[in-house]
């Protein structure tokens, strides 16, 4: 974890049918306890210098789509990359970015908020310190139920 | 008479035998030191030598035997450095927790689950209103990691809300002696500023404190002292050149070349500075 940054990654607790996948949430500042997937109740607390990022994993049903064709996690984003409308809650003076990508046979998607749309070019380069020491591994093969055996 | 001395002879030669086996005993203990290195009335000015001409010669040379007391902490962490802690929740999750790069204070406590001084601790938490700790100071807990703690036990203690870590890697970076253990830590400066153990809350929250207008004090004192944000090398040397020049010391000043303590500190607590002669500037 690059210096100033701060992290977790979790499951949310699943409903009805619904499968969790994991969330990974970094961030500049502290992280409250209870945080959005996106962001929701995080990015209203971001100072200027602040860097949000969050990487959201989709089921196994969107692998090989389209949106996901990208392979990979981008590793280097430029300051052109950060727009003030890509951002899920339009906060006065932020920016993001979003990717979707598949890496390690997972799709996901990672979206970044720029505390400050005007100090990009200084806020970039730590985000890319943040994306260059992310390692993503292939999902774990589920477990045979007990009692199984190959014959 | 000749049984005596028959008997005084077995004696003597039993005496004899016993001597000569602890000599040899003694031997091959100095014998076993010398082999480690451990020479007796060895200069250890001369070991490079002796470990160099030996090596030369092919004989095995005395050799070193270090010692070492845990692991060594890595060259970019001092004692007041607050590195990242990262570890798991006791649900599971994965946490990383950084005290330092914010505008806030972080107070760690580290608590364990099992310990009789902690509960009072841990009960204190699930009223963060009476706390008293002065805004703007966020609290971690921190206990062992999971392969110390039982998790079920630490989540049954944890308030909801309140961020816990279980590390045990972040008890060894934070060199934390036992439980309770508390470290304060400025997330502007990045340092730790205050560290250290007490038996109720409210003594902590007043270390705390303390701890805060120290700090800003002392931020505001230095914000003209360029060495206090840890200034090093030539930085740190015009920095103190230009303290001296504005204290009056130009270079040369005798009083920089003490030659006896009463120079320093002289016994009638008069002026320590020797009298000074105007040196003329060069223009």
């Amino acid at each position: 974890m690059p210096g100033g940054f701060e992290g977790r990654i979790f499951m949310r607790s699943s409903t009805g049918d619904e499968a969790p996948f994991p969330v990974a949430q970094f961030a500049t500042f502290a992280l409250p306890e209870e945080v959005g997937d996106f962001g929701g109740g995080a990015v209203t607390l971001m100072g200027a210098d602040d860097i949000f990022t969050t990487l959201f994993e989709y089921g196994p049903e969107s692998l090989g789509t389209r949106l996901f064709a990208r392979q990979g996690i981008p590793r280097s984003l430029s300051p052109d990359n950060f727009l003030p409308y890509v951002l899920r809650r339009g906060l006065g003076g932020q920016s993001g970015t979003q990717w979707f990508f598949t890496e390690a046979g997972r799709p996901f998607t990672l979206y970044v908020v720029l505390g400050s749309h005007a100090r990009r070019s200084s806020l970039v380069p730590r985000v890319n310190g943040l994306l260059s020491n992310l390692a993503i591994s292939p999902s774990p093969q589920p477990s045979l139920p007990s009692g199984a055996r190959w014959n | 008479m000749i049984a005596l001395a028959i008997v005084l002879s077995i004696v003597v030669l039993l005496l004899s035998v016993l001597v000569a086996g602890l000599l040899r005993s003694h031997a091959d203990i100095l014998k076993a030191l010398h082999d480690l290195g451990a020479g007796v009335g060895e200069p250890a000015g001369s070991d490079t030598h002796d470990q160099s001409s030996a090596r030369a010669s092919g004989n095995r040379g005395p050799v070193s035997v270090p010692l070492t007391m845990g692991p060594p902490l890595p060259g970019e962490r001092s004692s007041a450095s607050a590195p990242t802690i990262a570890g798991v929740t006791p649900s599971g999750d994965a946490l990383a927790v950084a005290p330092s790069g914010s505008d806030q204070l972080t107070l760690l406590a580290f608590l364990s689950s099992g310990c009789a001084s902690c509960a009072g601790f841990w009960k204190a938490f699930h009223r963060p209103d009476e706390l008293g700790l002065p805004p703007h100071t966020r609290l971690v807990v921190v206990t062992k990691g999971p392969e110390m703690e039982i998790p079920g036990e630490v989540s049954a203690q944890a308030p909801p809300g309140l961020p816990v870590v279980m590390s045990t890697e972040a008890w060894g970076d934070y060199e934390v002696p036992g439980s309770p253990f508390f470290v304060l830590v400025d997330g502007n400066s990045g340092r730790r500023i205050g560290e250290g153990v007490a038996n109720q809350f409210s003594q902590v929250a007043e270390l705390v404190r303390r701890a805060q207008v120290d700090a800003r004090e002392f931020a505001e004192g230095s914000r003209s002292q360029p060495h206090a944000e840890g200034l090093d090398g030539p930085e740190r040397e015009l920095a103190n050149d230009r303290e001296l020049t504005a204290a009056g010391i130009l270079p040369g000043d005798p009083s920089l070349y003490p030659s006896s303590l009463a120079d320093v500190c002289p016994p009638d607590g008069g002026d320590p500075r020797p009298k000074r002669t105007p040196i003329e500037m060069a223009n």
